[in-house]
């Protein structure tokens, strides 16, 4: 290794690591890497020989003089692939490891850091490849991946505004104050095709242009960082592991439109987040990327961060304005726009976290560019959080126009368990599910829209066999009739009366009738809501009727749960032809409701807690649902 | 401007509400939520109507769409009619035996719910027209708390509020008669708290509470208007007869 090279080693620090401890896998880093020495740089010493010094040094050290530069260690934002989570990789070498635990700090210090050599065990292995890896690169789930929005997730350490100049951050806001008119950043913006990740995909450029044109001042920008979805964590990454490109993106936006003034609404869950965009504010503050006369142009622009309660429905757009004025978090109706009348009547530019993470590269990179990546009217690329039962799961970006297969196959490296896929969730709670028929539907805002389902701001969870569609959609109508804000009656009192149905199907109340009557309820919803939480809340439900009707229909027909999740509808036997006697099912109950006897394996009813473990467990699939029993009685 | 509803061409200027306009052609369209004397907030959203525009269609809540071009507007197509029935049974399934929604659920042709569970005692519909009106006067005694379908309109945390001036504004504007304001023994009740009745000074009848006889002479008072006495409708009409009738002599 040429010894000019500093090394990094870049620990991840994102949520899913940190939960697992990558905060403490950083530090040991940090102190072990103290302790061995090889934290004094060490150049200077052997450039001039200095004996004294090197003698002092760990003894591993000595062997190989030319590895002696003091490596960097970073904790980054989300890396991705965060089911292998905490992630370490040692760079420019190249290396991956996973799954790595403080106790497998040492090891990684002195061979990999000392002689070179890489600790096999803790190299990734590829589910789909079979086989280990030893960069990132070669693995299936960075392969198809592009990153745009999240170039710099996971690269950089967030709290250092040299690592993002270091990476071209605030060139483009150079560029743009140096050289550009707004008009230039306009059209650039609309050129590009960039439309709003937040969820309805509007054009991004237009809705600056119209801001732009209004006469009317002052001029707001806002970010949206509300993030609600359940299993969505794709602006917590950015603005955890990349605050600068969303303030850069801001800064841009305001230039634009002629706005001095921004808000971030973060919401306060969030603490990371905040902390990080925090500390980044006062950095651009102090190196006058904010503040009055922006890089000695002329424009000043300051931004402000709100913290959110922690209401769903503050991630609609009004009622994020709302909030922030301090009212009730309600919605209005958008018959005029908040471009013309936004925050307290003023024009205002509402955008979410990832689109303004786009801007700099935009800028940077040209129109053009952004433009040949995505299908005709999607343009870009689209980060998702991918989550479920797929092997990898984590945060990922990919061109818009991959297929859903792709996603969930190559980059989500399968379903888990080796079980069969049955559906996959995209776009939040008011998302819908897409069966495995359209599984090669390209992925884009406009052709989930006519799947039945949105692009929504990049949830994806997968969904196996052992999952009850009609469950899937009681969960998602529970969290949104807790989550609309009830301003209107057919959010708050059509929501309300699906969930009845839904549970009541669920628990095996089901009736005839039921699935017109959600339908119809549904439209309704759809049609009359106020906002667009309720006017997508029937998503789940419509879908899954529209590509699970079955599943309904044994419910309230049968009175069985196919997937044995629904526990009042769900009888569990074992399948006598099938069983090997293996005993696995017994050994995993966990009411000790499985009897062995002379023929085999029993299912006591009575101490059957209905929990699916043997189902689980069972590899010759001999473990089943009794269906159809009502029909027969 | 003239814009079609119905068939019927009507006179409009740019920015009027729809529901307006209706009104003013004498076109009938249902409302809960609406008061004349506050801006429209389309939450009941009985309201909504079908407009055409450039060819397009699309369903608008009538109280608040602004009109800006020469549309065409369907107050009654079967799409609307589908909608606003479900509405109306979404309403009843809510507040069964309030009298106002049950008419509403007759006319509509609704049978009686009987697939969802139904509270009796029910009568608030959320359409938050008394929120809207106590803002108006400036008093900000209540408010709509919790969200989605543990929403209720009530005063911070369920207590007496400090500043409630008893007006029963909010009990005037509600099209469910919900709010009750119980007057006995020359006291008033609402919002959980007890207001004292204050009498008319020339025949002695109960006219309003103190506090809110209060806030409205304060309020004239600031505006440089004469001092008014407290006294009731049929005195105050009867002292300015007589005023008038003195001046005339």
């Amino acid at each position: 290794m040429n010894r000019n090279v500093k090394r990094t080693v870049l620990i991840c620090c994102g949520p899913g690591c940190l939960s697992n401890q990558g905060m403490d896998v950083y530090e040991e880093f940090k102190t072990k890497i103290l302790i061995s020495g090889l934290d004094v740089d060490l150049r200077s010493a052997v450039e001039t020989e200095n004996a004294c010094v090197t003698d002092t040094l760990h003894p591993g050290i000595k062997t190989d003089l030319e590895t002696m530069v003091s490596p960097a260690v970073k904790a980054t934002g989300c890396q991705g692939l965060c089911e292998m989570g905490p992630l370490v990789r040692i760079e420019p070498d190249s290396i991956f490891y996973t799954k790595v635990k403080v106790s497998d700090v040492t090891e990684i210090i002195e061979k990999t850091l000392m002689e070179n050599r890489v600790v096999e065990r803790l190299l990734y292995k590829d589910p789909v490849q079979g086989r280990k890896v030893r960069a990132r690169e070669e693995a299936e789930f960075y392969k198809s991946q592009l990153k745009v929005a999240l170039r710099n997730v996971g690269e950089i350490d967030p709290e250092s505004l040299d690592d993002y100049i270091e990476r071209d951050g605030y060139r483009a806001l150079k560029i743009v104050l140096s050289q550009k008119t707004s008009e230039d950043v306009l059209s650039e913006i609309e050129k590009s095709g960039l439309r709003g990740r937040g969820g309805a995909g509007f054009p991004t450029g237009r809705k600056w242009r119209q801001c732009a044109r209004t006469g009317n001042y002052p001029k707001y920008v806002i970010c949206n960082g509300d993030e609600g979805d359940p299993g969505a964590f794709m602006d917590r990454s950015i603005m955890e592991g990349d605050p600068h490109s969303v303030i850069e993106g801001m800064i841009i936006g305001a230039y634009a439109v002629g706005s001095h003034e921004g808000f971030m609404y973060i919401r306060d869950e969030y603490f990371l987040a905040i902390q990080n965009m925090t500390k980044a504010l006062e950095q651009a503050r102090r190196e006058g990327f904010l503040g009055k006369n922006i890089l000695g142009s002329g424009f000043d622009f300051d931004i402000q961060i709100v913290r959110g309660g922690g209401a769903f429905v503050c991630g609609e757009s009004t009622a994020l304005m709302a909030s922030i004025e301090g009212k009730v978090g309600e919605p209005r109706a958008k018959y005029i726009r908040s471009v013309e009348k936004g925050l307290w009547g003023k024009p205002t530019v509402l955008n979410n976290v990832e689109t303004w993470a786009n801007v700099p590269v935009i800028i940077n990179k040209g129109a053009d560019w952004f433009c040949s990546i995505g299908t005709e009217r999607s343009k870009g690329t689209k980060v998702f959080s991918l989550v479920g039962k797929v092997r990898n799961t984590g945060l990922i970006e990919v061109p818009m126009g991959v297929t859903l297969r792709r996603i969930i196959f190559d980059i989500g490296g399968g379903i888990a368990g080796g079980r069969k896929f049955k559906a996959v969730q995209t776009g939040g709670p008011s998302g819908g599910c897409i069966p495995e028929s359209l599984l090669d539907l390209k992925v884009d805002f406009d052709t989930l829209d006519e799947a039945g389902s949105m692009m929504g701001s990049g949830g994806m969870i997968v969904m196996d066999d052992r999952t009850c569609m009609v469950d899937v959609a009681r969960y998602y109508l529970n969290f949104l009739s807790e989550e609309s804000c009830g301003k209107c009656v057919p959010c708050r009192e059509g929501i309300r009366r699906m969930l009845e149905i839904l549970n009541d199907i669920c628990e095996g109340r089901g009736r005839q009738g039921d699935i017109e009557l959600l339908a119809e309820l549904g439209e309704t919803v759809r049609e009359a809501s106020l906002c667009g939480l309720g006017k997508t809340a029937p998503n789940p439900v419509l879908t899954t009727i529209k590509y699970f009707k079955d599943e309904y229909l044994a419910h309230i027909e049968d009175k069985t749960c196919p997937a044995g999740v629904c526990k009042n509808l769900t009888t569990y036997y074992i399948d006598k032809t099938l069983c090997k006697s293996c005993g696995l099912c017994k050994k995993n109950c966990p009411s000790e409701a499985i009897e062995e006897k002379l023929e085999g394996y029993f299912i006591n009813l009575l101490k059957c807690i209905k929990c699916g473990s043997c189902m689980n467990a069972c590899r010759f699939g001999a473990v089943k649902i009794l269906a159809g029993i009502m029909r027969k009685l | 401007m003239v814009i079609t509803i119905d068939g019927i061409k009507c006179q409009a200027h740019k920015g009027e509400y729809i529901l307006d306009i209706a009104k003013r052609n004498n076109i009938h369209i249902p409302t809960l939520c609406h008061s004349d004397a506050l801006p429209g907030q389309g939450n009941c959203r009985l309201c909504i109507v079908e407009v055409i525009e450039k060819g397009r269609k699309k369903v608008v809540t009538s109280c608040i769409f602004p009109v800006t071009g020469e549309i065409e507007v369907v107050t009654n197509s079967e799409k609307i009619r589908g909608i606003r029935k479900t509405l109306i049974r979404l309403l009843s399934a809510r507040a069964p035996k309030n009298e106002y929604i049950d008419k509403l659920r007759q006319e509509y042709n609704i049978p009686p719910e009987t697939r969802f569970k139904t509270d009796d005692n029910e009568n608030c519909i959320l359409c938050g027209l008394c929120v809207r009106a106590c803002e108006e006067m400036g008093i900000y005694a209540i408010s709509t708390v919790n969200r989605g379908i543990t929403k209720k309109v009530s005063t911070p945390f369920d207590e007496a509020s400090d500043v409630c001036i008893g007006c029963g504004v909010c009990a005037y504007v509600c099209p469910t008669s919900a709010i009750k304001v119980l007057d006995e023994g020359g006291k008033r009740h609402l919002w959980n708290k007890t207001f004292e009745l204050m009498k008319c000074v020339k025949c002695g009848e109960y006219i309003t509470t103190r506090e809110h006889f209060e806030y409205i002479r304060k309020k004239i008072a600031a505006e440089g208007t004469e001092i008014i006495e407290p006294l009731c409708d049929k005195c105050k009409k009867k002292t300015l007869g007589e005023n008038m009738a003195q001046t005339y002599k």
